[in-house]
């Protein structure tokens, strides 16, 4: 291939007229997904152009506040939920997407959820031993590796101890970190660049082959020539407030790469007026989160040291017809965990005075893979802003529910004096004999507070062409030069942390999008 | 935006696309509180401004912000060591979190708080036929709890939408830090955010 200059990121601030710009690739969103697709297109030659709507943040940029942070790396500046707001959904929004604020625990597909995606939707392709090769890839540039035994802080102890004594399987986990220092502010944008996010690595080495990224910069439509997108539309958004500027960016690509994230790319296509049908931003999945507090007699200071750094699978298969769960931690900074507690006035006070002792784990439940289980809906609102709904089936409540009797359990076993439910009437555990309580309580949207990280499916890969977004090859759907390379293709959610998949699926799709242009 | 007429009340709360309809199929309640909220003698009540809420606004109305100031001192009563929500300028950080959200978003965030505010919706909904900014302290805390407990689905979301404007505005402040003993981030880092805010 030619020498190519370096290319560079742009901010909103810098597009001072109206651009109209040529590529061969243009990558919607810099996240898992596009940023690997972006890295590996240039590297073959192709000229690339990403869109990011959020802003460019290096490390060390901003203060590590969450009034700071939230508002500038999180998605609706923090404040996205579902439309009842029974879900808070954490999802990041700034160059190198969900990896930017990634809490940095690496686990690669499931062997089992590849052997469901290729007997249910007809994934021939992604074998252990096909997907190996680009896992290696991922896990050497991300430099994922076990987390050492003295880098688990007291929050992740307790999950690690706790299980450990009630016999349950638990491991230390693999992170993508490099030089870490074990601060604890993954989510705040880690402050010294030692978390090998995209914005690290693969927007680096696309932008290192000459790719040309633009912050600021949200895409607002597709243009299409029958099965042929010619043109992808975004505004630029000035840094300081995020409103539009009044510039508009085009892009007249080759080959457009979807990669927005499984709520912002449905929305991108349904907004352009493409909805398949229907089946564009149905089947969402989020691996609903509930979470216990446990008041520790010792100093936990869960703000500090890795957030994620331990895990449980213990109950992550219960069987036909049972939704598993697995179990992780939560870092405790005081905004978050006031927002997650239940109840107000002098309770909520009471339980915030023990901050410092208060430990934070959660219970992720596995989504996606009951017969007929349609999960959330993203669809779009008459103003234009996007709406996520997720009603939760009765079968996702009785995993929160064991899920947060597990947690309690563990919580006891490692020295809890107490432990406190998220429910708005909050449900108190001192003992084994309280668990029971939990049978008792509200398990109800809007009574109990869930969470989401994990953003999955909208736009189904599946070999059936009446069910499926895209193509097992991540092709979107009845159009001739579009892809799809992001967590929305995702059939059902992971059982683990997702963003090595999404990663790893990006290395192994890059192939099949090469192979759909010519270069030059 | 707050110069304009405000509207009569509705529970077009955040996640609630279609408003009154969607509102109006919820049941008779609903119904009346709409007819009542909008030209009912309660709903002539004026929230009262008390120095404090004032401030440099950039979208919440003086009285939105006294309403919502109320209701941080319910959310955060008076404890040793936790600053109270007027000291902290809390109407000021509550309005900029408002003000980065989409319009529409901001309009239904209104609406909510004139609802929660207005005596017609206090007298049909909980038998209290009063401001809530007039209310007792045990009263207030009563109508709180009947939104967070309601059988209403819309009203629960409400009671969310409040609860977490004014935690997260309030905990985010370093003010509160030592009330809850943290001692803030190890290192020092940035200066984007701290000139934006």
């Amino acid at each position: 291939m030619a020498e190519r200059d370096a290319g560079r990121i742009f901010t909103g601030r810098e597009v001072t007229s109206d651009l109209d710009l040529t590529a061969d690739v243009c990558v919607v969103g810099s996240g898992a997904g596009g940023s690997v697709v972006a890295a590996r297109l240039a590297d073959r030659g192709a000229r690339v152009v990403i869109l990011e709507e959020g802003g460019f943040y290096p490390p060390g940029s901003l203060p590590l506040s969450e009034a700071a942070v939230y508002p500038r790396l999180y998605q609706e500046g923090g404040a996205r939920a579902t439309a009842d707001l029974a879900i808070t959904v954490l999802q990041g929004r700034t160059v190198g997407g969900g990896t930017t604020v990634n809490w940095t625990t690496s686990f690669r597909t499931p062997d089992r959820v590849l052997a469901h995606w290729r007997s249910v939707y007809g994934l021939d392709a992604l074998t252990p031993a096909a997907l190996a090769p680009h896992f290696d890839a991922i896990e050497k540039r991300l430099n994922v590796h076990e987390q050492p035994d003295d880098g688990v802080n007291p929050n992740n102890r307790v999950l690690h101890d706790g299980a450990g004594r009630l016999g349950w399987e638990v491991a230390r986990t693999r992170r993508n970190v490099d030089g870490c220092q074990n601060l604890g502010y993954c989510g705040f944008g880690c402050p010294i660049g030692a978390r090998l996010s995209a914005d690290q690595t693969f927007v680096k080495d696309a932008l290192a082959r000459g790719a040309r990224l633009h912050a600021n910069a949200r895409a607002v439509k597709l243009v299409r020539e029958k099965r042929r997108f010619t043109e992808v539309v975004a505004e630029a958004l000035d840094p300081a407030t995020d409103l539009p500027t009044g510039r508009t960016i085009r892009v007249r690509p080759k080959l457009v790469v979807l990669a927005g994230g499984a709520i912002n790319t449905p929305a991108l296509l349904l907004r352009s007026g493409i909805d398949l049908a229907g089946k564009v931003g149905t089947r969402t999945f989020l691996h609903p989160v509930a979470a216990m507090f446990g008041k520790h007699p010792a100093p936990i200071e869960g703000y500090y040291g890795a957030p994620q750094s331990v895990a449980s699978h213990q109950f992550a298969d219960r069987g036909a017809g049972k939704v598993g769960f697995f179990l992780e931690a939560a870092p405790v900074h005081p905004m978050l965990a006031a927002t997650a507690l239940g109840g107000f006035g002098a309770e909520h006070e009471e339980l915030m005075a023990a901050l410092p002792h208060a430990s934070a784990l959660i219970a992720l439940s596995i989504d996606g893979f009951l017969p007929k289980e349609e999960g959330g809906t993203v669809s779009l609102r008459s103003d234009g802003r996007v709406r996520l709904d997720y009603p939760v089936r009765p079968e996702i409540w009785e995993a929160l529910r064991e899920g947060c009797k597990a947690l309690a359990r563990v919580h006891l076993a490692a020295g809890a004096e107490a432990v406190y439910s998220l429910h708005d009437e909050p449900v108190e555990i001192r003992g084994e004999l309280d668990i029971p309580k939990l049978d008792r309580a509200a398990w109800e949207a809007g009574r109990v507070q869930l969470f989401t990280a994990h953003q999955m499916g909208g736009c189904r890969m599946s070999r059936d062409p009446e069910d499926a977004v895209t193509t097992p090859e991540l092709r979107l759907e009845a159009h001739e030069n579009a892809f799809v390379v992001d967590g929305s293709v995702l059939p059902t959610s992971v059982g683990v942390n997702p963003q090595i998949t999404i990663f790893a699926l990006a290395h192994w799709a890059s192939d099949h999008v090469a192979s759909a242009i010519r270069l030059g | 935006m707050s110069r304009r007429r405000p509207s009569p009340p509705s529970l077009a709360l955040p996640g609630e696309p279609y408003g009154r309809r969607s509102f109006l199929r919820r049941g008779l309640v609903g119904a009346a509180l709409l007819a009542l909220g909008g030209g009912g003698w309660l709903a002539t009540r004026k929230t009262r401004v008390g120095p404090s809420a004032a401030g440099p606004l950039k979208v919440l109305s003086p009285q939105e912000a006294a309403v919502l100031l109320a209701v941080a001192d319910r959310l955060v009563p008076e404890r040793q060591g936790f600053p109270r929500p007027r000291a902290l300028g809390l109407a000021t950080e509550m309005d900029a979190v408002v003000a980065m959200a989409h319009p529409a978003t901001q309009l239904e965030l209104k609406r909510l708080v004139r609802l929660f505010e207005s005596a017609a919706a206090g007298l049909l909904l909980d038998a209290q036929p009063r401001l809530f900014t007039e209310s007792t302290p045990a009263q207030q805390d009563q109508r709180l709890r009947a939104w967070q407990t309601s059988r209403i689905a819309l009203r629960r979301t409400g009671f969310h939408a409040l609860k977490r404007l004014v935690y997260a505005s309030y905990y985010a402040s370093p003010e509160t830090w030592s009330a809850v003993g943290y001692p803030g981030p190890p290192v020092e880092t940035g200066v984007a955010g701290r000139r934006a805010r």
